[in-house]
Order: structure tokens, then C-alpha cells, then sequence
């Protein structure tokens, strides 16, 4: 595996006495596409304001391409193309002027570029920002984040509002301009059905720390239900229960790293054993987030 | 451009680089594609299923490693017309593959044998007189 463009170590953050972060680790390698999940108000959009120097951590640090945002902010905002959570424009400026108007921020804006995207993304220069529909207006913020030819995209849920229309179609330009160029997207989102198909690598943020970052395929595969006819109670021996529920002598559990091998030791030591069931990625994610980690079969 | 119809269904607990293969094997066993037809890029169809590169990717190795489609250097990829170069054994277990997931399935819905043998011979003689009436 190559470098990592994105680094977070340990980052800390907090609104007055509320943590928010509570030590965020994570690694975004160079080139992919990187879901990251989390419920609303789990700290996506604080993790992504501290990575473009907008808020200072309490503790920990970040770095893009090597460089800290809380030392170089401009130098990261030179590199990095970003879409705010429902980016707000301004409504007077018609789409011409405010392409105009953001490039002057960007010495290496495309204009070149930027004229094809018009085209391609289907958006009318005369036109009023005021006057746009929420599609053009995610579209026209992926434009102005994309003019400067960055190496590393930012959006922070950037198909929140549309329909699922305009947000597959939007998903579409993200891996027809970005992923055939090479940039790193990292890209968060609550929709988990979302992510799945575009994102190469997923992390889970919960409760301020990250808890799991996997390659999307290898997530998909890992983490299944089994399903047990047994009398028994005690769970313990099995490592890496995410979830379990009890059906009077049915017990379903929800396992990690559930590998042939792991199965076959569970069935060696419950016998009973109905069947393993694949997961889709929302119930996985469901599993790691409000799983009961197996309590509820009393240990 | 040619084309590939392909449906995926975000909910479902297949992945959705299987539900790929899956589709289009459908395709290729019932004529829809044919032999030597070229399908799309990997970039056009990632782009047209709004589905990550690196996933088609992987859909059209295993379906090359399977003789289904073949890779003509520098020019395309194309619906491969010489599945006989796997042997006959590797082609069974794969068959034996699928049929094992129907047979659990058969068994917890309480489906008996010979209704399974019956139901697996529509659906053979339709999906070979659709590939006849294709040709």
C-alpha cells in the first residue's frame, strides 16, 4: 500500500465542556475514495473543519499531504478542494461570476476546466445562484471545489437534500472526474447505502472515536450473522460479538472477523447451529453502533 | 457504446460486486449478450452504475478468470465465445456452488426434492429457449 494522504492522530476536541472527539484516529490512503460514516452529530463535519485548519484541536494533530492545517491552513486550502454541509452561496451572483470570483482565490484555477464542467454538470452561467435547484446547487459547490485542480476532495455530506436521482447522478461526476484522476475523496455521509458502491475504504465514527476503518469489501465480508439453536448462555468464548438477541432457544449473533474457521469452532462448542446470514452495510453498521456487544444473553 | 443493463440493490446482503456478476452471466446465459459482443470500460460502467472503479474492476477479472468475458489487449472487452477452455470439473463445482445455496434454502422452506428438480427444470428450459430465441 502507498502513503497516506490524510493522517489523524489522537485528535481531540471539544465544544466548551462537551467532547466531541475524543482521540480520532485515522488513515486515508493516497487515490482512494474514503466513506466516512457516522450518525448526526457524531463529529463528521468537526474531524473535517479541524483537518482544514477551521477549528483548533485540544489535543492530537492532522495532517494532509504532509502538511499541518493549524501551521499552513492556506497551504492545505491550495490543495484540498472542499464542499461545505449545504454550502451556502451567495443568491445575487450569477454562476459566471462566482466561478469568476473563486478562481481569483487560486492561482492553478482551470478556467479551461472549469467552462467543460459548466457544460458537463449541466449549469446555466447567466443564471441566478438564488434561482438554482438544490441538484445544480451541489453541483455548482463541486464545481468551485474541484476549479483549482485539487489532489485531495473534501465533501462533507454532499447529497444531503437531494433526491435520489440527483444524488446518484452526483455520485456519478464524483467517480467520473475524481476517482479517473487520481484525487483522494474523503467524503462523509449518514446514508451507509450510499457509500457502499462508490467508497474504497469506510470508517465508522461513534462517540467521538473512531471504530472501525475498513476496506469496504473486505467490511462487507467480515462481519456476519450466525444463528444458533442452543440452551447455553455464556457467550464469552466467542471473540468479537457486535450484537446478540435471544429468541427463547435461538440466539443470534452479530460477529466480526467472522472467519469459516471461527464458525467452525461455534459450531463445534453450541452444535445447534441454523445458519450464518450475510449483512448488508446498514446493518453492519447498525451492529457496531448500537450493538449490545452480547449482553443481552446474559453472560 | 454497448451497453450492460445491470440493477443493484444497495439493501440487498450481496454485495454489490456479486449482484454484478450475477447479472451479467444472466445476461450472457440467456443471449442478451452474445458472444464477442464488446461490453462497456470498466470507467464507463463505473461511472454509468455510479458504482467505485476498482469494484468493476474486480467484477471483470473474476468474470475473465471464468472465461465469461475476455480482455482483448489495447482494444476492449468482449463477451467470450470458448467457455469449453474451463474444464468440465471446474464448470460443475460451480454449478454445485450455487445449487448448494438452493438446496439450504429449500430445505428451511420445506421445498421437497422433487418439487426443487421440477422447478430447476423450468427454469433451465427457459432461460435456454431465451437464449434460442436471441440467436
Amino acid at each position: 500500500m502507498g502513503k497516506n494522504t490524510i493522517e489523524i492522530e489522537g485528535l481531540k476536541f471539544a465544544y466548551g465542556r462537551d467532547g466531541v472527539l475524543k482521540g480520532v484516529d485515522l488513515q486515508v490512503p493516497e487515490g482512494s475514495i474514503f466513506g466516512f460514516l457516522g450518525r448526526n452529530g457524531a463529529g463528521k463535519t468537526t474531524t473535517i473543519k479541524l483537518l482544514l485548519g477551521l477549528l483548533k484541536p485540544d489535543d492530537g494533530f492532522c495532517r494532509i499531504e504532509g502538511i499541518n492545517p493549524q501551521k499552513d491552513a492556506i497551504s492545505v486550502r491550495r490543495i484540498v478542494g472542499y464542499m461545505a454541509e449545504d454550502q451556502q452561496m451567495y443568491g445575487w451572483m450569477r454562476i459566471e461570476q462566482i466561478v469568476k470570483w473563486v478562481a481569483s482565490f487560486y492561482p492553478t484555477w482551470d478556467s479551461k476546466f472549469t467552462n467543460k464542467l459548466l457544460d458537463m454538470l449541466e449549469l446555466p452561467g447567466k443564471n441566478k445562484v438564488k434561482t438554482l435547484s438544490k441538484g445544480q446547487n451541489s453541483r455548482l459547490a463541486l464545481l468551485l471545489a474541484l476549479g483549482h485542480r485539487p489532489k485531495v476532495v473534501i465533501l462533507d455530506d454532499p447529497t444531503l437534500g437531494l433526491d435520489p436521482i440527483a444524488r446518484k447522478e452526483f455520485l456519478r461526476y464524483v467517480i467520473g472526474l475524481l476517482q479517473t484522476n487520481g484525487v483522494t475523496v474523503f467524503f462523509s455521509s449518514h446514508l451507509l447505502y450510499e457509500i457502499e458502491p462508490v467508497a474504497d475504504y469506510v470508517a465508522i465514527l461513534d462517540n467521538g472515536v473512531i471504530i472501525k476503518s475498513e476496506r469496504t469489501f473486505d467490511l462487507r465480508e467480515s462481519v456476519k450473522k450466525v444463528v444458533l439453536n442452543t440452551s447455553k448462555n455464556d457467550f464469552t468464548k466467542i471473540e468479537g460479538i457486535l450484537d446478540a438477541s435471544k429468541m427463547e432457544e435461538r440466539v443470534a449473533l452479530t460477529i466480526e472477523n467472522c472467519s469459516a474457521e471461527k464458525i467452525n469452532k461455534i459450531k463445534d462448542s453450541y452444535g445447534g447451529f441454523v445458519r450464518v446470514i450475510g449483512l448488508n452495510l446498514d446493518e453492519i453498521f447498525e451492529a457496531y453502533v448500537i450493538g449490545n456487544r452480547g449482553e443481552a444473553t446474559g453472560v | 457504446m454497448p451497453t450492460i443493463f445491470v440493477r443493484i440493490e444497495p439493501s440487498s446482503s450481496v454485495p454489490i460486486y456479486r449482484q454484478i456478476i450475477d447479472q451479467i452471466k444472466y445476461q450472457v446465459a440467456t443471449g442478451v449478450l452474445k458472444e464477442g459482443d464488446k461490453v462497456p470500460s470498466v470507467r464507463e460502467l463505473a461511472s454509468k452504475l455510479a458504482v467505485n472503479q476498482n469494484t468493476v474492476l474486480k467484477v471483470y477479472n473474476e468474470l475473465c478468470r471464468e472465461n465469461v468475458l475476455k480482455i482483448e489487449r489495447g482494444d476492449g472487452t468482449y463477451v467470450s465465445s470458448n467457455r469449453q477452455n474451463i474444464p468440465a470439473a471446474e464448470r460443475k463445482k460451480a454449478v454445485a456452488n450455487v445449487l448448494r445455496e438452493a438446496a439450504v434454502q429449500a430445505i428451511q422452506l420445506d421445498v421437497s426434492l422433487e418439487q426443487v428438480k421440477e422447478l430447476l427444470e423450468k427454469e433451465y428450459e427457459f432461460i435456454k429457449s431465451a437464449k434460442n430465441k436471441s440467436e
